[in-house]
Formats: structure tokens, C-alpha cells, sequence
């Protein structure tokens, strides 16, 4: 009996796999096959026409000498604080307060058209959002004016011509941008939230605070998980806002792994050196991504 | 009575659930709101540049700057964008493949979060994180092998291409959301249908489907904006005019040596209205508010 | 009729149709550019194109407005398509258009250069830039696209601010160098200038050709030899010199080339040195004051080269329709109608020009030509050059780099390629 049930249920089991016949398809055509041709393109030497050479493990060697290359790892991590841990912070605390506050004290209007607001940086192309910051941002725009403005002359700076605040500079386009996105997904995962929950917490005396962190942060955790994998993959990933703010200056500082591919791939044209870059680039990502899956299988576990 | 009014409305779709309690209104709510009005002018403030630049005429620009407000509207850099990148069609291509993508893409998503979520498959761990490569993949490293399958398959400068890549790679975010909301969906009601003898398939449709609908909408809308937005993979495969989309277009503001501003602004306006109405329109459904767990 | 008979006009009349659909098939004449269409040449273009369509009715004519940001990123890709065109407006340069002729991409152009009589009305430094060799380098080989407009480099200037400050044009860097302190003594920083950008980088090379004789302009372009720094030194430093003199502002590496220029347009700052394509967006918009531009004082060379190309792709049915279109646009007509329109014409009958800024843009140009003066850009050498030059000069701009660092790694970056090839 145990036994014709247990193959029932491996037959049952096999059906499930038909569902992912389409997304298998998709994925050999379009990430599969491209990645393992882009790994065999990194051992040649390669103008994007014509037949490639094959070269060895020259690209690799001359990436490990590349100064530009290692500088750019370096900003794409530091970019994780710009694309993840600001925006989920921002994002958690704001979509608790649309949530958990304005909805009840304001009405659900509200909260949706600030949920809309705040999104709109999403819905911006990234070279557009680049030419508007641009005018914030340089030296005789909008930032220096309002600080000049309000007395604050003396911190006016060159903010994307200058090393050291280029970063920072980027960083906040950056924030502006990704803040939308872990508010709406954020907000889409409270409406599962029972508001009985809230309604208990308040009336055995919890503050908005305790709330926050009692119960919307712990229900939220498949949410937040989603996002900062995300988010964390795409800073490793991040190339629009370098391109088009700062073009990975001034003098490299804020160059990324991507930028670099780029102007490898399109701009030089050294296509085999530009993969090589590209699956350093990809590993670093999987292996991150790798400890980040299995930290988050530990906390789902043991709840 | 206002309260009451909202407490049914925010509850529509959802089995209703406990009554709320009037929350005191007390003066900080004021402070909290002017904070947000803050944070949100902050964060609407380019948008603001980006019309008065738009609106502005080139003589304006070059004599006042970006931050000046227009003397006078000048729409002439919006009528000239329309027409030289013949921006209606540049739309309909837009919404095209943006639309096909969001339709398909989510599907895909379904499909496989069906599998791994809900089937749990054999190898579901590892399923998940190989499909997880396409999230991680950088896009210009598979360009040029992208571009010689298509070629050879006779799909270079079609929007099918663009269409079908762009279904698989956003197709990865929405399977890995939705697997983690089905993995922890309640079996009983699964098993339930099963013992009225629903098929997979009719499980699939007629039980997850109308209950994952928000999720299935947010993921919808996210590809459908995200697909909006790209440039390069387009760039590449969308040769002839006809078959291009907005952002491509969007390219005829720069040139070789010049960047026209006024066009850009004009452009980058012409270039959001469709993606905010549309994000509008989809913001409705979110805060219908049917929830995933609360269906007792 | 007898059926046999019927059935052969059938057939007859179905061959003429169907030949005649295959030959309108045939006679269809795609051509690209990406000039903007309110440009001097879009303009002057447009009207060419009005006048071929006319002179082949039987032709479908097929008109595409590009962009030069998807040619650039995607143009040897399109070429090796089957979605390339007749004939298309392609940048000039080893690392475009040379690449692509050289992977057998293009269609071989001699043979039309003699039968049109090209050779008649551009001279051979006109045509340096459109022969390539097998390995796509510039100056020798098959002539594969041909330029009909010019650029160069010079100095723009508010004519009414230098009236007003009493000053001259210079004809010296000496005297350059005293317009620019006169200024800044009335507390305007003289120069505008976008260092993050193509500006930034034409000033340096401009100066740098102050100290260029013919053989390191050939070496440098032709990627001949190691670099010989010495011309960068003396550019670098006298760029530093400039900034710390308030001459160039510091915060000029936060700008890009359009808030630069804006800066001029609305009369800020005196001086902004830049290329020609400004032609047109100043004409059109500067209303408040007279402005002018004047060459920098070099011995011989200057930033600037011949335009980009009419290439022919390899695949193209209509070689002699494409040539046809390359003649009409070197025609004296549509030159002069170019210079007429405000932009750089190439071998414009200075006679017929009724407007002023392409009569003068004609005649520097022709000027610099004729003494085989054109440096072409400080970029082209190296794929990618452009991007090390921004990255240094911002190092420069900013003090982070001392003129001798600077040269040391744009030198890097030089002898690496150099060596490689």
C-alpha cells in the first residue's frame, strides 16, 4: 500500500515538471548558451567582427594586473550600501509609516498617492534621470544653490568632478531611484499582513516603533529577503547612473565592473578581455548570491 | 463615519476581517505628514526640471540656464521630438513589447514558481538558484552571442527577439518572488482541490491564480516598466526605425558632439507619461488589498 | 483568339508584370544618416534627397534619421547584417570606420573616386580619411567612404564682451594668455570649458599641437612609435598653469560640455573653445550679443579633420545609386547650400556663400586643409583613448594628477596599444 502510494506521488511529482518546460527552454536559448559562449570568448582575443583567436588565459592574466579592474570591484561592492542597505532601510521604515499611519490618520488616498510619488523614480529611463541630476548636481546647479541659499556655502562642492564626493554623488541618484521599488514591494506584502495584529499590538500599549520592529519587519522577511538579493545583485550589476553621471570618473573613481565590460565590449572593442571581466564579474555575483540564499534557507528554517 | 466608510473599503476582496478600532488622531500626524511632503518634493523635484526644460525654448535655455522658469512655453521642443523619432509609433512599439514581455514574462514566472513552490520538484533548491542566473547575468555579456542566434535564426531586427529575451531575463526576478510566495502557501487548500479532484492545471488556474492576482499584478507592472526603460539590448536588435521603442529614440537628443537639453527634457517627459499612466492605472488593483494568507 | 494563343499573352503580360515587380523589387535605395535633422548638414541633406528622389521616380527611396549612439555601439554589428543599407553616413576614424573595412564590410569605393571625378574636388588631405589599409589604419589602401563637410576645433568668443574690455583677438598664445588674465583682473573666469568632456580634451590636444611638428602628428596619429610626451608635458602644464591662474575654473570637471557652453551662450564666460558642430545651436540662439570664433594660434596643426563618411556596405544592390547620392552632396550646389545653412562645406565656391558663418567655417577649414594642417583628434589612436583622456584630464583638472603623472599614464595606455598591434 505505502508502496503504491509512495509512486503515485513520484508520478504526481513528475507532472510538475511539464510547468517548467517553457522557463527551461527560455533559459538555454537565452542565458545558458550566451553565458557559455561569452566563457569561450574570454580566452580569445576578439574584435566583435571576424573569427576570434584563441589566446589562452592572457585576458585573465591581464585582469589580475589591471588596476581599473580592481577599483571597480571595490566601488560596485561599496555601491551595495547605496542600492540595498539605504533603500531597504528608507524603504521599511516609509512603507510601515504609509501602512501603519497615514492609512488610519489620512485615508488610503493618501498613502497611495505618496506609494505613487515615491515610485516615480523607477519609472524614469536612468539616462534621462542622469541628465536631470546632472543639473543638480553640477558645480553652478540646484544643490549649491540651495546651500549658498540657506548659509551652508562653505559645504558646496563640485560634486561629480571631484574624487572624493563622486561616489557619494552617484550614491544618491541611486537612493532616489531604488527607494520606489522596496516601497511598493514592501506595501504589496503588508496588505498580507492581518491588521488584527496591529490592532492587538496597540492596544497592549506598543508604539509605532515597537510595531515596526515586532511585527512588520519579522512578516516581511520574505519580502525583504527578495529585495536585498535583488538590490544586491543589481549594485553588482549597477552601469546606467555610472554612464551617464559621472562616465566612471573623475579619473576612475567611480568605475564599475559593468562600465568597464562596456566600454570593453562596445568601445574598444576587445571583446575577449571584456568577457573575461564579465565572468569574473558573474562569479563574484553567484558566490555572493550563494552565501545570501543559504543565509536566508538558515532563517527561514528556524522559524 | 469617515473611518467606518474607509474600514469596508480597504477590506474589499478580503474576507473581512476584525473591525478597526478608531485610531486617536493626534498632532503629530501633522508633523509626520509634512515630513512626507518634504521627502516626496525631494523626490519630485527633477520631474519639476525636467518640465520647465521641456517646456522652454532653446533662446530661453541658452540665456537662463537649466534652473531659470521659461519666460514664455515653447512647446517646439516636444513638437520636434514627436516628429523626428515619429514618437507614436515609437510608442505603440514600446507598449508592444513591453506588454508581450509583462504577459509572458509573468507566465513563465508562474509556471515555474508552479513547479518549485508548489510541486517541489525534485531539485527545487537548485532549480531556483540556476534560474537565478538570469537575474545575475550582465546584459552586455551576452550581446554579441544573442545577436549571432538571432541573426542566424533570421530574427535580428525583429521585435519577437527583443520580446522573447526579455521574457526569460525579467522572467527570473518573477520566479524566484513568486516561488518564495507559494512555497509558503497553505497546502490544506491545495489538498482540498486535490480531493475534489481538480487537475494540476485546474489547481494552477482556477484556485492560485485568482488569489495570487496582486502579486501576479505588481510582477506584471514591474517587468512591464523595467522592459520600458531598456536601452541596450534594443539598441542592438531593433535596426530599422519601425521596429524601435521609446528609449531608443531617446538617443536622437545626443549626438556625436552635442547634447540638446531642451530635447532631452521634452523627450525624457514624452518618455514617462505612458509608464506613469500605466503604473496609475495598475496602482489601483495593488491596493485592492486581497491578501495570500488571510483566506480562512 | 485560340486558347494557345491566349495563354500566351497570359503568360506574357504575367512576365512583364512580374519583371517589372522585380525590378521595382530591385530599385529600392535605403540610405542612413544621423546628422540632426536641424543641423546644417540635415538640413542641406534633406534637400538633396528631395532632389534624387525626384531624379529617380522609378526608385522607392527610403529614408532612416539614425542615431549616432546606436551606430556607435552597434554599427559593425548592423554592417555585418543583412539589415545594412545602401549607402550610410558612418563615423571616421581606424576604430570604426577602418575596422569595419577591414573585415571586408564595406564596398571598395576606388573605381567611383576616378568615374565621379571625387579626386577633382577634394584634394589628398581630404581624402586621407577615407583609405584604409588591410589592418584598418587610415592614410593608405582602397578608399572605402568619402567626406562632403569639415570640423575643426577653435576658440568661440563674445565678440561684445572683448569689445567692451578693449581686447583683441589673439594671434599668440602670449596674447591669448592676456585676453584671459585681462579678464579674470575683472573678476570673469575667461575660458568655459567641460573637462569631463570632449571640450576638455580638445583644449589640451590644441595646445599640445602648439608644440607639434609633422612627424609626431604622423607618429602619434599613426600609432607609429611610443609616445613622445613632451607636447602633452608643455599642454598639461600650461592647463594647470591656466587653472590655478583662475583662468579655467576648478569646478569645471563637474561640467559637461553643454552646461559649458551654456555658460557661454548666455554670456557668462568670454571664451569657450569647442568644435563646429556648436555652428548651428549658436546661430540659433544667441540673441543677446555678437560672437565669433578665432583659430588657436599653432604653427601648423589644429583639432579638426575631415567629416564622417558616406560608406557604401559590402551588400549593398545599388553602388552606383549610392555613388550617384556621394556626388550630388559634393556638388557645388548642395555645398554651397551646407555652407548656406551654417556648416563647414568642404569645397564650397566661397563666392556663392551668402551666409556668414559658413562662408567663414569654409574658409578656416579650407585654410587648415590646404596646408595639410588637420590633426584629427586626440582620442582616435587608441579604441577607447577617449575615455583614458577624460579620466586623466579630470586627475589633471582637479591637482590630483601633476602634469608629468598625467603624461606618464595617457603614455601607458599609448605604448601598451602601440606595442600590441
Amino acid at each position: 500500500m505505502a508502496a503504491a502510494a509512495q509512486a503515485s506521488y513520484a508520478r504526481h511529482q513528475r507532472g510538475y515538471y511539464l510547468y517548467l518546460l517553457p522557463g527551461a527552454i527560455g533559459f538555454l536559448l537565452i542565458v545558458l548558451i550566451p553565458q557559455i559562449a561569452n566563457f569561450v570568448l574570454s580566452f580569445t582575443a576578439w574584435k566583435g567582427v571576424g573569427t576570434p583567436r584563441w589566446i589562452g588565459t592572457q585576458n585573465y592574466e591581464r585582469l589580475i594586473g589591471d588596476d581599473q579592474f580592481w577599483g571597480s570591484m571595490i566601488h560596485t561592492l561599496l555601491f551595495i550600501i547605496s542600492m540595498t542597505i539605504i533603500p531597504v532601510l528608507i524603504g521599511l521604515v516609509l512603507a510601515a509609516l504609509l501602512f501603519d499611519y497615514i492609512r488610519d490618520q489620512f485615508g488610503e488616498r493618501l498613502s497611495s498617492f505618496f506609494r505613487a510619488g515615491f515610485y516615480l523614480p523607477q519609472i524614469l529611463p536612468v539616462t534621462t534621470a542622469g541628465v536631470l541630476w546632472g543639473w543638480i548636481l553640477n558645480p553652478v546647479g540646484v544643490a549649491n544653490i540651495i546651500l549658498k541659499a540657506i548659509g551652508l556655502g562653505a559645504l558646496a562642492q563640485n560634486w561629480v568632478g571631484d574624487a572624493t564626493y563622486a561616489l557619494p554623488a552617484v550614491s544618491l541618484m541611486i537612493v532616489w531611484i531604488q527607494v520606489g521599488y522596496c516601497l511598493v514591494v514592501f506595501m504589496a506584502g503588508l496588505s498580507r499582513i492581518d491588521p488584527a495584529l496591529y490592532e492587538a499590538a496597540q492596544l497592549d500599549g506598543a508604539g509605532w516603533w515597537q510595531r515596526l520592529f515586532a511585527i512588520t519587519v519579522p512578516m516581511l522577511a520574505p519580502e525583504i529577503f527578495v529585495v536585498v538579493l535583488t538590490t544586491m545583485i543589481a549594485a553588482l550589476k549597477v552601469f546606467a547612473p555610472v554612464f551617464v553621471l559621472t562616465a566612471g570618473g573623475p579619473d576612475n573613481a567611480t568605475l564599475v565592473p559593468s562600465y568597464l565590460t562596456y566600454y570593453h565590449f562596445f568601445t574598444t572593442q576587445r571583446v575577449g578581455y571584456a568577457a573575461a571581466i564579465a565572468v569574473v564579474q558573474m562569479v563574484l555575483t553567484v558566490v555572493l548570491a550563494t552565501i545570501f540564499l543559504r543565509f536566508q534557507a538558515r532563517q527561514q528554517a528556524t522559524e | 463615519m469617515a473611518d467606518a466608510v474607509l474600514d469596508i473599503g480597504v477590506n474589499v476582496g478580503a474576507k473581512p476581517v476584525a473591525v478597526h478600532a478608531r485610531r486617536k488622531h493626534g498632532p503629530a500626524r501633522w508633523l509626520v505628514l509634512a515630513l512626507l511632503v518634504a521627502a516626496m518634493a525631494f523626490t519630485l523635484f527633477p520631474f519639476l526640471l525636467a518640465l520647465i526644460n521641456g517646456i522652454k525654448s532653446s533662446i530661453d535655455y541658452a540665456a537662463n540656464g537649466p534652473l531659470s522658469i521659461p519666460t514664455s512655453i515653447d512647446f517646439s521642443a516636444i513638437a520636434k521630438f514627436w516628429g523626428i523619432s515619429d514618437f507614436t509609433l515609437k510608442l505603440v512599439n514600446s507598449v508592444l513589447i513591453s506588454g508581450a514581455v509583462a504577459v509572458f514574462g509573468t507566465t513563465i514566472s508562474l509556471l515555474n514558481a508552479y513547479a518549485i513552490g508548489v510541486g517541489k520538484v525534485r531539485g527545487s533548491r537548485v532549480i531556483l538558484v540556476v534560474l537565478l542566473l538570469g537575474l545575475m547575468i550582465p546584459q552586455e555579456s551576452i550581446v554579441y552571442p544573442l545577436y549571432f542566434m538571432a541573426k542566424s535564426s533570421g530574427l535580428y531586427d525583429t521585435q519577437l527577439s527583443v520580446i522573447i529575451i526579455f521574457s526569460v531575463l525579467q522572467s527570473a526576478f518573477g520566479t524566484y518572488l513568486l516561488s518564495s510566495v507559494l512555497g509558503s502557501f497553505p497546502r490544506e487548500i491545495l489538498e482540498a482541490a486535490e480531493i475534489d479532484g481538480a487537475t494540476r492545471w485546474q489547481v494552477l488556474w482556477y484556485v492560485l491564480v485568482p488569489v495570487l492576482r496582486p502579486t501576479l499584478m505588481v510582477i506584471a507592472t514591474f517587468f512591464f516598466i523595467w522592459t520600458w526603460n531598456e536601452f541596450l539590448i534594443p539598441l542592438v536588435f531593433l535596426v530599422s526605425n519601425s521596429h524601435q521603442t521609446v528609449s531608443v529614440a531617446m538617443g536622437l537628443t545626443r549626438g556625436q558632439n552635442l547634447a540638446d537639453p531642451v530635447l532631452q527634457a521634452a523627450a525624457s517627459l514624452m518618455g514617462i507619461t505612458p509608464t506613469v499612466i500605466f503604473f496609475l492605472i495598475f496602482q489601483r488593483t495593488l491596493t485592492r488589498g486581497v491578501v495570500v494568507g488571510a483566506v480562512k | 483568339m485560340t486558347s494557345l494563343s491566349k495563354l500566351a499573352l497570359v503568360a506574357a503580360a504575367s512576365l512583364t508584370m512580374l519583371s517589372s515587380a522585380a525590378m521595382a523589387q530591385q530599385k529600392t535605395f535605403n540610405i542612413w544618416w544621423f546628422e540632426d535633422p536641424t543641423s546644417s548638414e540635415g538640413i542641406a541633406w534633406t534637400k538633396a534627397l528631395d532632389e534624387f528622389k525626384a531624379k529617380h521616380p522609378d526608385v522607392t527611396v527610403n529614408f532612416q534619421q539614425k542615431t549616432f549612439q546606436q551606430l556607435q555601439a552597434a554599427g559593425s554589428m548592423i554592417l555585418n547584417s543583412d539589415q545594412a543599407p545602401d549607402v550610410l553616413e558612418y563615423n571616421k576614424g581606424n576604430a570604426t570606420a577602418g575596422l569595419v573595412a577591414s573585415q571586408g564590410l564595406l564596398t571598395n569605393l576606388d573605381d567611383y573616386v576616378t568615374k565621379e571625378g571625387w579626386d577633382k574636388i577634394l584634394n589628398s588631405g581630404d581624402l586621407v580619411l577615407s583609405k584604409y589599409d588591410d589592418k584598418g589604419i587610415y592614410g593608405s589602401g582602397h578608399v572605402w567612404g568619402i567626406s562632403v563637410y569639415g570640423e575643426y576645433v577653435s576658440c568661440f568668443y563674445n565678440i561684445d564682451m572683448f569689445n567692451k574690455a578693449g581686447l583683441k583677438v589673439p594671434t599668440t598664445i602670449d596674447e591669448w594668455v592676456a585676453d584671459m588674465d585681462a579678464f579674470k583682473k575683472q573678476g570673469i573666469t575667461p575660458l568655459a570649458l567641460g573637462a569631463i568632456d570632449t571640450s576638455g580634451q580638445h583644449l589640451l590636444a590644441s595646445l599640445a599641437y602648439t608644440k607639434a611638428d609633422d612627424t609626431w602628428v604622423q607618429n602619434y596619429q599613426g600609432l607609429k612609435a611610443p609616445l613622445d610626451g613632451a607636447p602633452y608635458l608643455y599642454a598639461a602644464q600650461t592647463l594647470t598653469d591656466w587653472v590655478s591662474k583662475g583662468y579655467i575654473s576648478k569646478d569645471s570637471t563637474g561640467m559637461k560640455d553643454p552646461d559649458a557652453a551654456q555658460l557661454f551662450m548666455s554670456g557668462k564666460a568670454p571664451m569657450y573653445v569647442s568644435g563646429t558642430w556648436n555652428l548651428g545651436t549658436f546661430a540659433s540662439t544667441i540673441k543677446d550679443f555678437k560672437w565669433g570664433q578665432f583659430v588657436i594660434p599653432t604653427p601648423k596643426y589644429s583639432v579638426g579633420s575631415t567629416g564622417n563618411l558616406w560608406v557604401v556596405p559590402k551588400g549593398s544592390k545599388n553602388a552606383d545609386l549610392a555613388a550617384e547620392w556621394i556626388s550630388l552632396t559634393l556638388s557645388p550646389k548642395y555645398q554651397t547650400e551646407l555652407a548656406n545653412d551654417g556648416g563647414v562645406a568642404i569645397a564650397a565656391d566661397p563666392s556663392t556663400i551668402t551666409n556668414d558663418v559658413g562662408k567663414n567655417a569654409a574658409a578656416v577649414f579650407k585654410q587648415i586643409s590646404d596646408k595639410n594642417g588637420l590633426g584629427f583628434y586626440p582620442d582616435w589612436p587608441v579604441p577607447g583613448y577617449y575615455d583614458v583622456l577624460n579620466q586623466k584630464d579630470t586627475g589633471l583638472f582637479q591637482g590630483t594628477l601633476t602634469p608629468q603623472q598625467f603624461v606618464d599614464q595617457i603614455k601607458k595606455v599609448y605604448d601598451d596599444a602601440q606595442a600590441s598591434q
